[in-house]
């Protein structure tokens, strides 16, 4: 990984073809550029001129300075990218950056793709230096991820299958097949407008919300009984309505509750895609509303309907009720009025408003001075809890340095498909030290006071375990509700 | 993705190695001109924004590799196309009979929707030279069989002809584009049966 030798890494399973990939000349192609800063320095930055006959004896000049490079080049400030583009090399979009202005780089990454494609092969990443590009072909889309912020290839393609996942789930799969069936050439942005925001949310999401790297979800920390009040109110405006498969609250980005109907699982990927939406949609505070929205691992191909609403003006608490029956909005808004008038009843508007303004707690309320953060996920329900970031952990570089060292760990433990599958690992820092611990049951990792003695580390890691037992059925939700 | 974008317009140019398809390019796209003979690898990718008729579009242009030994890379670049440019050099008759096969090869592999009327623009270049060899007649004859193919003598050298035959390529290409039908009816509703879903493993869903 060390210098700037570039190697691209291929799926040895899909074929045995040597893939050379010649459309990689490293003087003339601006993604090689892109990746090796070694490169750019020598080039000289030279405008374009009259014609004359020191240019024309070096035609690769001419493009050197073309308006595609210089916006590669700011490109290269960022420490990670998204672009993603049809399997004709059209332009759908770039995190960072307008896709507009990157036609050019667009058609290399097909070009790379389907260069290897041809020999039966498949482009899965590249390292180059202390870049890494990762390749998704999936579908009519191809999703290219391009950082240096040290991921793995594994990582960085979960990162691009969900934003796979996303457009899906904006326009389903069979909708997605057919278009570039009827029309190779089709360009999806004029689908997908809107859809943008949705996406620059998602990915900011994968960096820095633990759920995704947990594929798990949080819940506001709320008393039972309040809790199951709330569950109680839906079911009763909902128990009748055929066709609702799932209604859910969100608060913060937190589950209040879900209720389903009980033949129907949620996955965590789904759900996070619904609170995806939630979070980047200030509309829905505006009205209530009525959108199609398909879930991928729910069914590909086909959209569920959601009515979105916030509880109310004092209770910023968003309610999703989906259904399979476009037909439904007037059935579910009135259904929506009937819960809040009970949740107000009840009080428990109140409640989700103070646990909402609470905000968490952070490791003082644990009350385990060696242990700084932790992030703990209940495996049987892909619930997760996790402290607020306290310090040191409460600017951004030092959040981000200790996410990305969760991250780290996490491949280490639970790489899917590795041959490594490891129960616990300690791993002494120079600034803390990492317990990583994967049993049945939970999965827990913690940061810990680098200068703690490795014996005293379990009984206070066993002490955490207790704490978080004993909070359990506030941090979690314990009993599923159905229709 | 915002739905008021420039029309994106792909461009892939054809043609046998050494008629000028990346001299017409450069001519086109950085108004310049180089004697020097450099064979492209792979592919280039160029991109242009022109006016066609009150519209601004992007031309994403697909420069070739005309050797022989690049061939098989052009496949993977050919789908999706909007328009395929076919150059030959006016002073080499081979490079005008192999017109037919690129066309041929650019149907098969892109296999667009409406073949007949896929937009093709054809190119005579270098008519600058004095030992030119293919008359204007025969090229002009050849494109009127194939649905009446536009053609365009050029020389990129002096900057003749090319801007006039890129904007009849984005005009045509244009055309086709704009011809969408709307893919916005629903897919038919989700239907409930009594199969379990939302993913097999238990302990991957929520169970809450």
């Amino acid at each position: 990984m060390d210098g700037s030798a570039t190697f691209v890494e291929l799926d040895r399973s899909v074929g045995p073809g040597c893939s050379e990939v010649s459309i990689l000349d490293p003087n003339e192609s601006s993604f090689y550029d892109f990746v090796s800063d070694e490169e750019v320095t020598e080039r000289k930055q030279e405008e374009p001129c009259e014609d004359s006959e020191d240019s024309s004896d070096n035609p690769e000049d001419v493009d050197a300075v073309s308006e595609d490079e210089r916006v590669v080049r700011s490109l290269r400030e960022r420490d990670k990218l998204v672009f993603i583009l049809s399997e004709a090399g059209k332009p759908i979009y770039c995190r960072h950056g307008s896709e507009e202005k990157l036609v050019s780089l667009f058609g290399l990454m097909q070009a790379l793709v389907f260069c290897v494609q041809d020999d039966d092969d498949q482009i899965k990443s590249i390292t180059a230096g202390a870049y890494r590009i990762a390749f998704l072909n999936k579908g009519p889309l191809i999703f290219v991820a391009v950082s240096r912020r040290g991921e793995t290839p594994g990582q960085l393609a979960l990162h691009l299958g969900y934003a796979q996942s996303l457009i899906v789930s904006v326009l389903t799969a069979a909708q997605l097949k057919k278009i570039f069936e009827q029309r190779r050439n089709y360009d999806l942005r004029k689908l997908l407008g809107g859809a943008d925001r949705l996406m620059d949310n998602l990915l900011d999401g994968l960096e820095q919300d633990p759920a995704y790297l947990l594929g798990a979800v949080s819940c506001l920390a709320l008393n039972p009984s309040v809790r199951d009040s709330i569950s109680d109110a839906i079911v009763r405006h909902c128990a009748k309505l055929k066709n609702l498969v799932f209604a859910i609250l969100l608060a913060d980005s937190q589950l209040v509750t879900l209720v389903r109907m009980k033949k129907y699982m949620l996955h965590p990927a789904d759900l996070h895609l619904l609170i995806n939406l939630v979070a980047s949609s200030e509309s829905f505070k505006l009205s209530e509303s009525w959108t199609p929205i398909c879930l991928p691992r729910f069914d590909a191909n086909g959209f569920l309907h959601a009515h979105v609403s916030y509880l109310a003006d004092d209770c910023q608490a968003c309610l999703l009720l989906l259904t399979v029956d476009k037909d439904q909005f007037f059935v579910l808004s009135e259904a929506k009025q009937g819960i809040v008038q009970r949740l107000r009843r009840y009080k428990c508007l109140e409640a989700i408003n103070r646990a909402m303004k609470n905000g968490g707690y952070t490791m003082q309320d644990v009350n385990i001075p060696e242990i700084r953060h932790f992030l703990y996920k209940a495996r049987p329900t892909a619930q997760y809890t996790a402290p607020l970031f306290s310090a040191p952990y409460d600017d951004s570089y030092e959040k981000d340095r200790l996410l990305a060292l969760y991250h780290r760990m996490h491949q280490r433990m639970l790489l899917p498909g590795s041959q490594r599958h490891l129960k616990l690992v300690y791993v002494v820092g120079k600034y803390e030290c990492l317990l990583c611990w994967v049993t049945a049951f939970f999965e827990l990792y913690a940061a810990i006071e680098p200068l703690v003695e490795k014996e005293a580390v379990i009984p206070r890691v066993e002490k955490l375990l207790n704490w978080i037992k004993s909070e359990e059925s506030r941090l979690f939700i314990l009993t599923s509700t159905t229709f | 993705m915002s739905s008021r974008k420039k029309v994106l317009l792909k461009v892939i140019i054809l043609g046998d190695s050494a008629v000028g398809k990346t001299s017409l390019m450069n001519q086109y796209v950085n108004k310049k001109f180089s004697n020097q003979y450099k064979a492209t690898i792979g592919a280039d990718f160029l991109t242009k924004e022109v006016m066609v008729d009150d519209r601004l579009v992007t031309m994403q242009i697909w420069d070739t590799a005309g050797q022989e030994r690049f061939q098989s890379l052009g496949v993977a670049f050919y789908r999706g196309a909007d328009c395929c440019v076919l150059v030959y050099d006016v002073s080499a008759p081979n490079t005008f009979k192999s017109l037919e096969s690129w066309r041929d090869e650019f149907l098969i592999q892109a296999s667009p929707r409406d073949p007949d009327n896929f937009p093709f623009v054809v190119i005579g270049n270098k008519v600058d030279l004095e030992n030119r060899s293919v008359p204007a007649k025969r090229a002009q004859q050849w494109c009127q069989q194939k649905n009446g193919i536009p053609y365009f003598e050029t020389s990129a050298k002096e900057n003749v002809n090319v801007e006039q035959a890129f904007q009849t390529v984005a005009k045509n290409a244009l055309a086709q584009e704009t011809e969408v039908e709307l893919y916005n009816e629903f897919p038919d509703q989700i239907k409930l049966t009594n199969d379990q879903r939302g993913g097999a493993n238990r302990n991957d869903t929520c169970n809450c």
